[in-house]
């Protein structure tokens, strides 16, 4: 998958984070998402234009206006990157017990 | 069709050349010893301390020198020595509410250990209907992870 954002950076900023969290309730127009949120909808395109590029978030049209919906690839990137941090962590677990338990 | 996408749980399993106990005492108590603080920390590297309140409904919080916490997760599940399930919500947020599940058991050379991650599939659907169940019982705490991971 190229995206130019990591999901962790994108949901790095507390209004994107907000506008993903609304995303979970349903699909959303840009009015919809910033009547819910103090900022304009230009600034709310601009949050969903990195969400997409982190893929959290994709948009269909529907007659004259896009609705947004949370995009389950970027979850999905999300899991592969704690799948990647577990493999590391427990390594370090495994060396840090069996040396603990050799101690003792 | 992006609905049409299962989002697996996280699944790992490694033996380790020690009692039972001990992995269970390494992987909490001692949790200093081995997590990347540096990485996956809110304190980054002036954490000193990482506590595990051992009862079910406890909490997971890091301590710096000077004593501030951060709150990491909440204890579901507390069974020493052989299992153990947090409430862990990535970047401090209720919409990334997940689980992990770790067992350990003892076989031949060891301890297995036995991880699981789960609850991709609830953070990329409407929460509203779990948000209620989540929001009773205690405080929901966090695993946070800095912006500079992942690039």
């Amino acid at each position: 998958m190229s995206t130019n954002e990591h999901p962790l950076d994108a949901l790095g900023d507390p209004t994107r984070r907000r506008v993903f969290e609304l995303l979970q309730g349903g699909s959303r127009s840009v009015g919809e998402l910033a009547s819910e949120l103090p900022v304009s909808r230009p600034a709310v395109s601009q949050h969903l234009r990195v969400l997409e590029l982190a893929g959290l978030v994709t948009h269909r049209r529907q007659g004259t206006r896009n609705l947004y919906e949370v995009d389950r690839s970027g979850v999905a990137e999300l899991r592969n990157w704690v799948d990647g941090f577990w493999n590391e962590a427990l390594a370090r677990f495994k060396a840090a017990a069996e040396r603990k338990g050799e101690e003792s | 069709m992006s609905d049409a996408l299962v989002i697996e749980a996280v699944r790992k399993t490694i033996t380790v050349d020690c009692l039972v106990e001990e992995a269970f005492r390494v992987f909490t108590t001692d949790a200093i010893s081995w997590w990347p603080i540096d990485s996956h920390s809110i304190h980054g590297d002036e954490v000193t301390e990482i506590v595990f309140e051992e009862r079910e409904g406890g909490e997971v919080y890091e301590v710096t020198a000077d004593g501030r916490r951060g709150h990491w997760a909440s204890v579901l599940a507390w069974e020493p020595p052989n299992r153990l399930v947090l409430a862990w919500n990535i970047l401090e947020r209720e919409a990334f509410a997940t689980e992990v599940e770790v067992r350990f058991a003892a076989e031949e050379g060891g301890t297995r250990v036995d991880l699981e991650h789960r609850g991709w599939e609830s953070v990329a659907e409407d929460r509203v209907g779990k948000r209620g169940s989540y929001d009773t019982g205690w405080d929901h705490v966090l695993g946070r992870y800095e912006g500079r991971i992942g690039r």
